[in-house]
């Protein structure tokens, strides 16, 4: 009946094929084979869900697993969840189409701040109680991890149980745990508890929260005996032992990354301070050349994909590239499989990898400079010179590429209106490099496509006791950038401060904005990281509602010593390093990667960590 | 030499439009392990035609893929290639092999064959003029292309209507109109000329391809056969 009521919708929503299933490579189970039936969910349209690397890799080892089987939840867009609450047809999986509220386990991926209000519509949409008080073993164990797991207090009363750090065995021993509980009968509260004894599991409603006068946090303590203090993240040692999907599903429609993405490395050590990824998903794991051929090839079999990706936080620093890059060419060049090198790091030694996917296709180079002055880059620890994006772009001109974007970031701690200059003075600087390369060498038709995002402090960085720029100094600064960039040749981007400036609350929240953000939900709330969605107008109002100010989240120096809400995690990043980090910040001063020497970040703590370093 | 491909584009995926459906056979191509022909040039790809495409949200039974092979294989290892290899969706019910020389099949098209399940509202009213549309020699319509608005007479271009069942109701049609490019008639167009004939409101209607006809020897034939 229900399969029937959703088709009948498909007729009349934009781009239905994000609902219909059926693709090659979807697993489907009989349900009745399995003890477990594992819901995940991406809070985001299909074509953004289906691009995400880690999704696709839990969907398979949950997969592989013959007493479980996992299927899609994603979020129906706008004009799809209204036509569901008025047909009152519930949220439902992609495969099977089966309600989402039936499944065992209920996992969510937290990939960005913005996508918190589709949480909550995901679980109204479902049927299943916002609270997890509320929630009976009628409803399933709802199960969030991801990068902003490390901060989960705001979505505190919405979530059963965070899975923080690497999600490949953890996953797996959360499911251990529900089905035992589930063929032992015991009580759902048991089961919450015991989850919590596990690795990397923190289970909010085992915790208690108090605060200072002043707002500030005044202790944070479990309310039960054996519910750890501290709760460690995961950490998979192994990169070549741990499981990678050798088949993923292949969609009818364009995905936003429509191509096989195969992970060469995880984590990164070169101590970008304002980079959050860099701190949580270290240490540095790479895999074999001879593993990631293997997968290349059984993955371009079973997907019949045109291009792969090299993917990773910094693809560059992969010790073997060139010889990796050089043999995916030459396997699958008569196959017309393109190689795409997507975050190309320029201090990198990349020239003759770039030679090699040149053959295929010139796509368009980008550099992330974050900062417009070598001081300022300075202090957020990037290790790039103006001399390292001159040499690299002066090589690509001559070398016919023609397109180039520049990254950066403003509203840095410490930055004045000379390090705005510099970003204009840099763009200037590489659009007169390509006037300089004569006429018969470059290729025509310039683009220096430069973009400008203001800066969040996020947790587990050196910079998570700085407050962020108000709103007005971020507005005044983008008029002074929109000045100095009228370059001809460079398109300047920028983005809005109202939805960093949110992010900076969600990103260092606590307990108490949880309440916020059920009431900006609540007014109706959602798709907040999509521009023709968002309302900043209900968002304050919300925080008015509530009577929470933004600006305590956002815009507060915190002080040394002062306990934040995330204290309870052990990142693997010491707060002793993060602090050292800072003040070598203020300082301007750099620290090498920590491959030329251990910096004491703190996870050498770690079993199997740093390993042969 | 050539592959014809006749396959399914079942209901589920009944929505996906012509660059959805090319992207997925291209992929599928490229699993096969078959000896697929790429064009030569900067951003290569596989010489593949569909005899006819099919509007989003319309389903078929026997489409029809024309692909350019660079070896030699047979129709059985094409067809288990394939479907090996095809979403169930997609499922693939007959392959041909022909030679470079034979022609391109969407030259080839003449008619297509639609049926038509017409629910609810104004239905029987439809079903009850169909014997006197057909007997007009004259039914003007107005057809819209890319470039203009044209009235046409699109009674040569049906070539069958008939009524399978009808009842409580409810009906199913059979329909058969030209598809050459001089005279294309869409069932859409042909729904509404009737429904407006009918005096009728279109009702609820689900539309399926159940086939896509050439000529031979004075008769029509599905095109895979020719």
């Amino acid at each position: 009946m229900l399969k029937e009521q959703i088709d009948a919708l498909l007729d009349r929503v934009q781009k239905p094929a994000r609902y219909i299933g059926g693709e090659m490579n979807a697993v489907i189970k009989d349900p009745s084979s399995v003890a477990i039936r594992y819901a995940f969910a991406f809070p985001d349209v299909y074509e953004v869900g289906m691009s995400h690397l880690g999704s696709r890799i839990l969907y398979d080892i949950i997969n592989k697993r013959e007493d479980a089987l996992c299927e899609r939840v994603f979020m129906p867009w706008v004009d799809m969840a209204d036509l569901m609450r008025e047909t009152g047809v519930p949220l439902f999986s992609i495969e099977s189409r089966s309600p989402v509220a039936g499944f065992d386990m209920l996992g969510i991926t937290l990939q960005y701040e913005m996508s918190y209000t589709n949480i909550l519509e995901i679980l109204s949409l479902s049927g299943i109680p916002l609270h997890s008080e509320d929630r009976t073993w009628d409803h399933p164990i709802v199960i969030a991890g991801g990068p902003c797991a490390f901060n989960p207090e705001p979505l505190y009363r919405f979530i059963d149980a965070f899975s923080i750090g690497d999600g490949e065995i953890s996953t797996l021993e959360t499911i251990d745990v529900v089905k035992a509980c589930k063929q032992e009968g015991v009580s759902r509260q048991e089961c919450l508890r015991r989850l919590s004894r596990l690795r990397g599991v923190y289970v909010p409603i085992l915790y208690e929260a108090r605060y200072h006068e002043d707002g500030t946090l005044a202790s944070f303590e479990p309310t039960q005996e054996g519910v750890p203090r501290t709760v460690v993240k995961n950490m998979v040692a192994d990169l070549d032992k741990a499981a990678y999907p050798e088949s993923v599903i292949v969609p009818f429609m364009e995905i936003v990354h429509d191509r096989i993405n195969i992970e060469v490395l995880r984590g990164c050590t070169r101590g970008c301070r304002f980079c959050q990824a860099g701190m949580i998903y270290r240490p540095v794991r790479e895999r074999s050349v001879e593993r990631l051929l293997d997968l290349a090839q059984k993955l371009v079999d079973e997907t019949g994909y045109e291009e792969i990706t090299l993917s990773s936080l910094s693809t560059g620093d992969y010790s073997c590239l060139p010889q990796l890059a050089h043999e995916l060419m030459e396997r699958f060049s008569e196959k017309r499989v393109a190689l795409s090198l997507p975050s190309l790091r320029l201090d990198s030694e990349l020239k003759e990898t770039l030679e090699e996917t040149q053959k295929v296709r010139k796509t368009s180079l980008t550099y992330a400079m974050e900062a417009g002055t070598q001081r300022l880059r300075d202090v957020i620890n990037k290790g790039i010179t103006e001399e390292d994006l001159m040499s690299s772009v002066t090589d690509a001109f001559a070398g016919g590429w023609s397109s180039i974007k520049l990254y950066f970031m403003f509203g840095l701690p410490t930055e004045t209106y000379e390090d705005l200059d510099g970003i204009a003075d840099l763009a200037q600087k590489v659009v007169r490099q390509y006037f300089e390369t004569p006429r018969n060498v470059r290729a025509r038709g310039l683009r220096v496509n430069c973009s400008a995002s203001c800066f969040v402090p996020k947790p587990f960085t050196p910079f998570q006791w700085e407050p962020q720029d108000t709103i007005e100094q971020f507005e005044e600064k983008q008029r002074h950038l929109c000045q100095i960039m009228h370059i001809k040749g460079v398109e300047f981007n920028w983005h809005e401060p109202q939805v960093s400036f949110l992010e900076a609350v969600f990103a260092r929240g606590d307990r108490r904005v949880a309440d916020v953000l059920e009431k900006a939900w609540s007014l109706g709330c959602r798709f907040d990281g999509w521009s023709d969605q968002f309302s900043f107008e209900k968002w304050m109002q919300a925080f008015e509602l509530c009577g929470v100010d933004p600006a305590f989240y956002a815009n507060r120096r915190r002080e040394k010593g002062e306990l934040l809400p995330w204290a309870f995690i052990d990142a693997g990043v010491t707060e002793a390093y993060l602090w050292r980090e800072r003040e070598r910040a203020m300082r301007a001063v750099t620290t090498p990667d920590c491959r030329k020497g251990c910096q004491g970040c703190g996870l050498k703590r770690f079993e199997g960590a740093c390993e042969g370093r | 030499m050539r592959m014809l491909l006749q396959f399914q584009k079942g209901d589920i995926i009944r929505h996906l439009g012509l660059l959805d459906l090319q992207r997925t056979m291209q992929r599928a191509l490229r699993r096969s392990g078959l000896p697929i022909r790429y064009s030569n040039g900067f951003n290569p790809h596989i010489v593949m035609s569909f005899a006819s495409a099919l509007s989003s949200g319309i389903p078929g039974d026997a489409e029809l893929l024309d692909i350019s092979l660079s070896g030699e294989v047979t129709e059985e290892e094409c067809l288990e290639a394939m479907n090996r290899v095809l979403p169930p969706a997609l499922a693939a019910s007959r392959v041909r092999i022909v030679e470079d020389a034979f022609p391109k099949v969407t030259a080839q098209l003449r008619q297509a064959e639609y049926r038509i399940r017409l629910r609810g509202g104004d239905t029987m009213k439809i079903v009850a003029v169909i014997p006197a549309f057909l007997e007009e020699s004259e039914i003007m319509a107005l057809r819209k292309s890319k470039r203009a608005e044209t009235m046409v007479n699109i009674r040569p271009m049906i070539h069958k209507l008939a009524v399978e069942q009808s009842g409580e109701g409810e009906a199913v049609l059979t329909v058969r109109v030209s598809f050459v490019e001089a005279a294309t008639l869409k069932p859409e167009l042909l729904l509404e000329t009737l429904c407006a004939y009918a005096g009728a409101q279109r009702p609820a209607c689900e539309i399926r391809r159940t086939a896509l006809l050439g000529e031979k020897d004075g008769r029509m034939i599905p095109l895979i056969d020719l």
